[in-house]
């Protein structure tokens, strides 16, 4: 099984993610993390879609497929190398009374978490990294007792010196930046 | 609190004298649809009235002499007749239905649109937006049922969008490769008025949606410098070269060439059947010759065709040594089944056209007479069986004598199944646009409103459908539209009694174990006269070509059913999911 990250850019309008996850039903093919958010371009949207898929070939039609609904402007699928790419994880930590206690420092200098919240007997540190990175510090920190853990979708960029944006249709490039 | 409210009344009625007069001149949102079926040039629409859609229809009782409104008899009888209209005629198919049932009724031939590259324009009431979503009296979720089978779909809350999303509607139903386009349109943005004047401009292009219709040059001379060192080329083409109009650029590109070709099962009458390089049709139940020889060439043009699983058999065995060339307008198409070593994206009319001048003339009488010489081993242990005039009379004979006496000019309209094959085989087609069949979904009852759409489509053109038994029954309701509108259409029933095809298949794979496709049929003479449809029966060979005159003679549609052979099989056949290489005659 290879990963693969699909970015789908497209016109930011109701009822998207459904055209668009359909494919991924159709075909049979389970989405390991999905993310969406608006782009540097105002009224365009950002896709960033993981897979494990064994056949290029078929990655490579799917994302065919994708480029076929109507709002969707360009489709771009990346194998783990072509990318830079994270993840962002929380965990609720639990610190009671008379517990054993955290070591920020290990947290920070060798896992490069931070502690983002103090509660009364836990707090929540957040890190930023690969799955690998993430799942490493999770073992790390289990043992002080995880009462919560959340992890989020990939987000990737390109490693080619263009945005993505160059790609797409030249009405867009000259749409204006969101902020 | 007294005081604030008497401010709050005043005020709406300031706000409304203010409008008044303006709000005279401005459309509801069901006018302006109206308005916008009058810009794209639509003059008929098919479509069943409902709560949801009544404002519409309200509209609509004031453009009645500038839009032909068929009413049905249930909706998938608007959807297919919408389809055979298209079909015929290039336009776009109109449907106007309401929300809720009315919307799930238009299912079946959304999808059969979808699968077949039909432009329809899918107009579906829908409860008032401040319901939406509450389970509201027939209320479904248009946009979620129909998004995995239509082209393209919104949903219309403001009468102000209804301009712009209509104009794109048409053009994204009708250009790149057709389709369907679903347009939810709320029963209160129907009633409202806009906000500011009706203007309606046509889209031709789309920033996200913009299909490549001319080829890259670069893909034209890979194209073109393989098929000039061909030695044994071959020509599949498919439904593309109708949806193109590029029946005379096919032509031309093959007489140049004097390149063999096929036709897939819905390209049929792209090409005369009178061509002298028209070696047939291929698929499962196609000829033998077109066919096997998909093994024998080197390299293989597939223009407009996908390469679907009732062509290709097992496709991992499926012309393994050819090169091939594919013409194709979806890119999404490119390699999906084959690996096309020279995919040319385009229309296929632009793309024969720029091959044209690429290619050299050529001779390929010798490898052309190889397909001939498998047709005499076709003719002689099927074509002279159907047609031995021997038993009860045989599917065959019905659909050869039709074609004689029509000479080959008729557009026919099919259902599914053994009948539809039959005609595939046995008439011989002189005009394009002239074999109308559910081909990729394969939708039972499909004929019979789709006859009569195509006789709204071409008028002046005799329509004959061609329907089995166990088909007429899945749409026999719309027996009411064709005498309502008094449309003459022609229609055959093949009654074998049997759900024939499956039956078939029952006999060869599942060891004749006949499980439920005997049929117990009414009296459809009976029943067409009932609903105001002149027929009769023929079950006698020597009755035979009276009947079909009497049929063809009649001035008004008419029914006409043809007792044949019960346990007929259709040959030559493809098993499924075997190659073409087994291919059985018998």
């Amino acid at each position: 099984m290879t990963t693969y990250t699909i970015c789908v850019f497209t016109e930011n309008s109701i009822g998207l993610l459904n055209k668009i996850t359909i494919i991924f039903t159709r075909r049979r093919i389970n989405i390991e993390s999905l993310t969406v958010s608006e782009t540097e371009r105002k009224g365009i949207s950002r896709f960033t879609i993981v897979i494990k898929h064994e056949k290029r070939e078929e990655v490579e039609k799917l994302v065919r497929q994708i480029r076929k609904i109507i709002e969707v402007l360009a489709v771009f699928g990346y194998l783990n190398e072509d990318i830079v790419y994270n993840e962002i994880a929380l965990y609720k930590i639990s610190t009671p009374l008379n517990g054993k206690s955290v070591d920020v420092e290990t947290i920070n200098k060798v896992y490069k978490a931070w502690v983002v919240y103090w509660g009364l007997d836990y707090v929540v540190i957040e890190k930023t990294g690969t799955e690998t990175e993430i799942f490493d510090f999770f073992r790390y920190i289990k043992p002080h007792g995880i009462i919560e853990f959340v992890r989020s979708g990939r987000v990737a960029v390109g490693k080619t010196p263009q945005g993505l944006i160059e790609y797409l249709p030249e009405e867009i490039t000259e749409w204006e930046y969101y902020l | 609190m007294g005081n604030l409210l008497e401010i709050e009344l005043k005020q709406e009625t300031l706000t409304t004298s203010a409008l008044s007069k303006d709000e005279q001149t401005f459309h509801s949102g069901a006018q302006a649809m109206m308005e916008c079926l009058l810009a794209e040039s639509v003059d008929t629409i098919f479509g069943y009235p409902g709560g949801a859609i009544m404002p519409t229809y309200d509209a609509l009782y004031d453009y009645i002499d500038r839009i032909n409104h068929i009413l049905v008899r249930h909706e998938q009888g608007a959807g297919h007749a919408a389809q055979g209209f298209a079909r015929v005629s290039g336009r776009t198919g109109v449907c106007l239905v309401t929300s809720g049932p009315g919307g799930t009724n238009l299912i079946t031939p959304i999808a059969d649109a979808i699968i077949d590259c039909t432009p329809l324009v899918c107009i579906v009431g829908q409860v008032k937006s401040n319901l939406l979503g509450t389970d509201a009296f027939q209320e479904t979720d248009m946009i979620g049922v129909t998004t995995p089978v239509c082209k393209w779909n919104y949903q219309i809350t403001d009468p102000n969008e209804v301009p712009e999303i209509m104009a794109k509607a048409f053009f994204i139903a009708k250009s790149g490769k057709p389709g369907p386009v679903v347009i939810d349109f709320t029963r209160d943005a129907q009633a409202a008025k806009m906000t500011k004047p009706f203007v309606y401009n046509k889209v031709e292009k789309m920033v996200s949606y913009n299909p490549r219709v001319v080829p890259k040059q670069e893909q034209i001379e890979k194209a073109a410098e393989l098929i000039n060192k061909a030695k044994r080329p071959y020509i599949l083409f498919g439904h593309g070269v109708l949806i193109a109009e590029a029946v005379q650029e096919l032509i031309d590109f093959v007489e140049k060439t004097d390149i063999p070709c096929a036709s897939t099962l819905l390209g049929l009458s792209a090409m005369p059947n009178n061509h002298p390089n028209y070696m047939g049709w291929l698929g499962m139940h196609g000829m033998y010759a077109p066919n096997v020889m998909t093994d024998e060439c080197d390299i293989l043009i597939a223009v407009g065709m996908r390469f679907d699983d009732r062509v290709t058999g097992d496709s991992t065995k499926f012309a393994p040594q050819a090169r091939i060339i594919h013409i194709e307008i979806d890119p999404s198409e490119v390699d999906k089944i084959k690996k096309a070593e020279a995919p040319v994206i385009g229309d296929a009319k632009e793309a024969l056209k720029m091959l044209m001048p690429l290619v050299k003339k050529g001779d390929f009488t010798g490898w052309k007479n190889e397909f001939r010489k498998l047709d005499v081993k076709e003719y002689d242990k099927v074509t002279l069986r159907d047609l031995s005039q021997e038993g009860k009379i045989k599917m065959a004979e019905v659909v050869a004598l039709l074609s004689d006496k029509t000479n080959g000019e008729a557009c026919i309209v099919v259902d599914v199944g053994q009948h539809q094959m039959v005609t595939a085989r046995y008439y011989q087609f002189k005009k394009a646009n002239s074999f109308i069949a559910s081909g990729g979904l394969g939708t039972m009852g499909f004929a019979i409103p789709a006859s009569f759409g195509a006789k709204v489509g071409a008028p002046d053109r005799e329509v004959v459908g061609i329907i089995g038994d166990g088909c007429f029954q899945m749409t026999i309701q719309e027996l009411g539209t064709i005498a309502q509108s008094g449309l003459a259409v022609k229609m055959i029933i093949l009654n074998n009694n049997f759900l024939g095809m499956v039956r078939q298949w029952q006999q060869l794979f599942y060891d004749n174990r006949y499980s439920f496709v005997e049929l117990q049929n009414p009296d459809f003479i009976t029943i067409a006269r009932g609903f105001g449809i002149d027929g009769h029966t023929c079950s006698e060979r020597e009755n035979l070509s009276d009947s079909l005159d009497k049929m063809l003679d009649s001035k008004k549609a008419y029914l006409l059913e043809v007792i044949v052979e019960k346990e007929e099989n259709v040959f030559p056949m493809v098993p499924a999911g075997t190659s073409v290489s087994e291919i059985r005659l018998e």
